[in-house]
């Protein structure tokens, strides 16, 4: 067992996929808080949860919350009155599940970001097609080099002093000047990095995409596990086992065995990376105290 | 049978009435580590990329290339790229993918090779060239010594017979280019490659080689093993200064034998009858003029919780001398000069220039008349499409520059050879009529004739009145051409002196003819001053 970013990147990327679509598939409150609680472990876990954002995130959940009661008025439980405008609990509710549900989502890019490094992605989109795949990780690389030769260019200007003029438009006319040959050197640059293609044998026939990532028997397990339990619950989202309406009045779907297949599904899938890494700590603990 | 046999090969650029390449014909053997040296312009670059098939340049070529007794065209197209491998100079721009391991696998993946191949292949290469430590890095990351030796290693992955160099090392330092060649040796010695490599450092390049091709106007002029062409080639007018400094002082002595190394060259040196009392060479400088630049402990860091680069630089450059700041990689030499350029602000310390404070100076007014800074690059500072319309554009004061630009004015500027595009750059910095001139590595990828030309051309500035502060790690240059010279450190200055004093106190950072005459007379630090150690014939019995 590994963590999340150790695993294959089509692994990685089946997992995120079924949590996510899931996520935003369903406003059944438990799915919402069984999603907020599985990205909030993990991030705990690789301590990425700060007493900031941790704030902040409040905050916009507060916001979001009642952002939708004030526009929004159906529902039959009035709280009280704005305006001549009923502010009812169900739309509150119906609030604070969207709100959740963004919030989860922001919590998983944030873990997807640091599971799927460029590199990785990369890899992905090189299944699809090795020429594009080629073409972005060149991209990847030039545009950075692209700005530092720029600040480059700026710099020797100002260091030489010509061009003189401490006023706009000469400054404006300077820069313009800098960002012309900016492009005859990226073009220069290209025919070099062109012939080292050319040198290697790029273009001689169909390419492979070579990667350094290993399709292991762990891969294959997780994979499998979670398209299943994805599979499941998305099959009682789908076919209304799940369906929990907010108004006019809060509806929770009846108790069936797929409503409660679903929710158990969706539980383990939500906290499966938490588990594994646990599980996986403790182990290394055990190790080291034979170490 | 030859490895590469080369026959009658003449070239010409598509409607120059001049012929690039003229009747070249020579021979590689499997495990050959040759040597190909020439003039800025001779033709050396054109002769490599016509051995390269997938790169060479367009025009009317004759003559024959034999690889393996069959003509080079008759390769297929995927054998022909594996077989012959190929390294230019710039190593950021030949890199193609951002990775490390994606870039020594490009090759391998053009060729359509498994998964199981590349990755045996891969992980052997990176064992073999020791690349395991970085093998996960954005290429944007390395230095340019590593990259320069990502650029060989993704060649060699691909499994090569012929290795094609064009000046890898010229943008390197001297401690990255000794690795970089030393790794080349390794390759020559361990796996029988054969090599053909465009080297300007040829002090250190020369000893490796089994063979000598000098080139001369599309011409060969020496075709040899190394001494013998290292003696024939004495007296030609561009090559004999870049011979190793052992066998130029052979060569001044009219001696038979030809030493390469500086431990030949000492032997030679203790064999010969030498005078009785040893000159001192180099007499301090009477030069007493107010600074025009002064450091006092100035300190310096990029981020806030990074480590200083400069930790109490002081330094003082006076009036009218050219200064040559020593030391090695990343010691902050650069940063130096860029804080006394106003360019970067240090932390702490003051800097003065010509006796203001630079915070006194407002706006761009340290810029006129006062003071420039050349780059290390110094392409960055060309703006403009012909050499003609990058002088106008500034009013540079072509008449008074101690080089003519006439042959050139038609030329764009990034075509010129690193020795034009350093004194043309140096032309345009002096139309803002500056009296203290910054430069950085002004002899950075220059070959021996281009240095000496360079020397010439500062110590004209000089004598027209200039102050130059130049940040190098030429130990040759230096002793060529400073009034004093200081070695950096860390941050600071260590030592500073007279160069023939600087270099006696040193032992290791030191030119190749210091090292060779260490003992016999430790001021002596260029080839004429070794060569003058010996007693005039006259005087011997």
């Amino acid at each position: 067992m590994r963590s999340l970013g150790e695993l294959h990147p089509l692994s990685v990327f089946c997992y995120f996929a079924g949590v996510m679509s899931v996520c935003m598939l369903s406003l059944h409150p438990a799915l919402i808080i069984l999603s907020l609680l599985g990205c909030l472990t993990l991030l705990l876990l690789h301590n990425q949860v700060k007493a900031r954002t941790l704030a902040a995130s409040l905050g916009l959940f507060t916001v979001l919350t009642l952002l939708n009661p004030l526009f929004y008025h159906d529902g039959i439980t009035v709280l009280f009155v704005i305006n001549d405008r009923p502010f009812t609990l169900e739309a509150l509710l119906y609030g604070a599940a969207a709100a959740g549900m963004i919030l989860s989502m922001v919590g998983w890019f944030r873990l997807l970001s640091r599971a799927l490094t460029n590199d990785r992605l990369l890899y992905l989109l090189g299944r699809l097609s090795p020429r594009l795949a080629l073409m972005v990780s060149m991209a990847l690389r030039f545009v950075p080099a692209f700005a530092r030769q720029g600040q480059r260019i700026h710099q020797a200007q100002q260091g030489l002093g010509l061009y003189r003029g401490d006023n706009a438009p000469d400054a404006l006319r300077g820069r313009i000047r800098e960002f012309s040959i900016l492009t005859t050197w990226a073009l220069e640059n290209g025919i070099v990095t062109a012939d080292s293609m050319a040198a290697r044998g790029y273009g001689t026939g169909r390419r492979t995409s070579y990667a350094i990532f290993r399709f292991t028997r762990v891969d294959a397990l997780f994979m499998l596990f979670s398209l299943a339990l994805t599979a499941v619950t998305l099959t009682a989202i789908l076919s209304s086992a799940l369906k929990f309406d907010y108004y006019p009045a809060l509806t929770p779907p009846a108790d069936t065995l797929l409503a409660r297949a679903g929710l158990c599904a969706y539980s383990v899938l939500c906290l499966l990376p938490a588990l594994m890494e646990g599980g996986e700590r403790i182990r290394w603990r055990c190790l080291q105290s034979r170490i | 049978m030859a490895l590469l046999a080369i026959q009658n090969l003449s070239f010409a650029y598509p409607l120059s009435p001049q012929k690039a390449l003229e009747n070249i014909s020579f021979s590689l053997e499997k495990g050959d580590f040759c040597v190909l040296c020439g003039a800025t312009g001779s033709g050396k670059s054109t002769l490599l990329r016509c051995l390269k098939r997938e790169i060479a340049p367009k025009g009317e070529l004759s003559g024959q290339i034999l690889y393996q007794d069959q003509p080079l065209s008759a390769l297929c197209e995927r054998e022909s790229a594996c077989r012959i491998g190929f390294v230019a100079q710039r190593p950021q721009q030949q890199i193609v993918a951002d990775k490390v391991w994606h870039e020594l696998a490009f090759g391998l993946e053009n060729m359509g090779l498994p998964q199981a191949v590349i990755r045996r292949r891969v992980a052997e290469t990176a064992c073999f060239f020791g690349i395991e430590d970085w093998f996960d890095r954005d290429v944007s990351t390395l230095s340019g010594g590593q990259q320069q030796l990502l650029c060989l290693a993704a060649v060699m992955v691909m499994q090569p017979d012929i290795l094609l160099l064009d000046e890898p090392t010229a943008q390197l330092d001297p401690i990255a280019a000794g690795n970089f060649l030393s790794t080349l040796q390794r390759l020559n010695r361990e796996l029988a490659l054969t090599i053909l490599l465009i080297e300007h450092r040829l002090e250190e390049a020369i000893p490796l080689a089994n063979k000598l091709l000098a080139i001369d106007d599309g011409r060969l002029i020496a075709n040899d093993a190394v001494r013998p062409a290292v003696r024939a080639l004495q007296g030609h007018p561009a090559l004999s200064s870049a011979m190793p400094v052992a066998a130029r002082v052979a060569g001044m002595w009219q001696l038979p034998d030809c030493p390469l190394t500086v431990q030949e060259g000492r032997r030679m040196l203790e064999n010969q009858p030498l005078r009785k009392n040893m000159p001192v060479f180099g007499t301090e400088s009477a030069l007493n003029t107010p600074p025009a630049l002064e450091m006092r402990d100035v300190f310096f860091r990029y981020e806030r919780n990074s480590p200083d680069v400069l930790r109490g630089l002081s330094l003082a450059v006076r009036t009218g001398e050219i200064f040559c700041l020593l030391g090695g990689n990343g010691s902050g030499k650069s940063t130096a000069l860029a804080c006394a350029a106003k360019l970067l602000r240090p932390y702490a310390g003051t800097i003065s220039v010509f006796g203001k404070k630079l915070k006194n100076y407002a706006g761009q007014s340290l810029y006129q008349n006062c003071l420039a800074l050349l780059p290390q690059d110094v392409q960055t500072l060309f703006l403009c499409s012909t050499v003609a319309e990058e002088l106008q554009s500034v009013h540079a004061d072509t008449a008074n520059f101690p080089m003519d630009f006439t042959p050139l004015l038609n030329r764009h500027p990034y075509d010129l050879s690193g020795g034009e595009q350093q004194a043309l750059a140096l032309c345009k910095a002096l139309a803002a009529r500056p009296r203290l001139l910054l430069l950085d590595e002004p002899t950075k990828g220059l070959d021996a004739c281009a240095r000496e030309r360079m020397t010439a051309l500062l110590q004209a500035l000089r004598a027209q009145g200039l102050t130059v502060l130049c940040v190098t790690h030429d130990v040759a240059f230096a002793a060529a051409c400073a009034d004093r010279c200081a070695l950096f450190f860390r941050g600071e200055v260590v030592s500073c002196g007279e160069p023939h004093a600087f270099f006696a106190g040193n032992h290791y950072y030191t030119t190749a003819a210091n090292r060779m005459a260490r003992g016999v007379c430790d001021t002596a630090i260029c080839a004429e001053e070794v060569a003058a150690l010996r007693r005039p014939p006259e005087a011997q019995p």
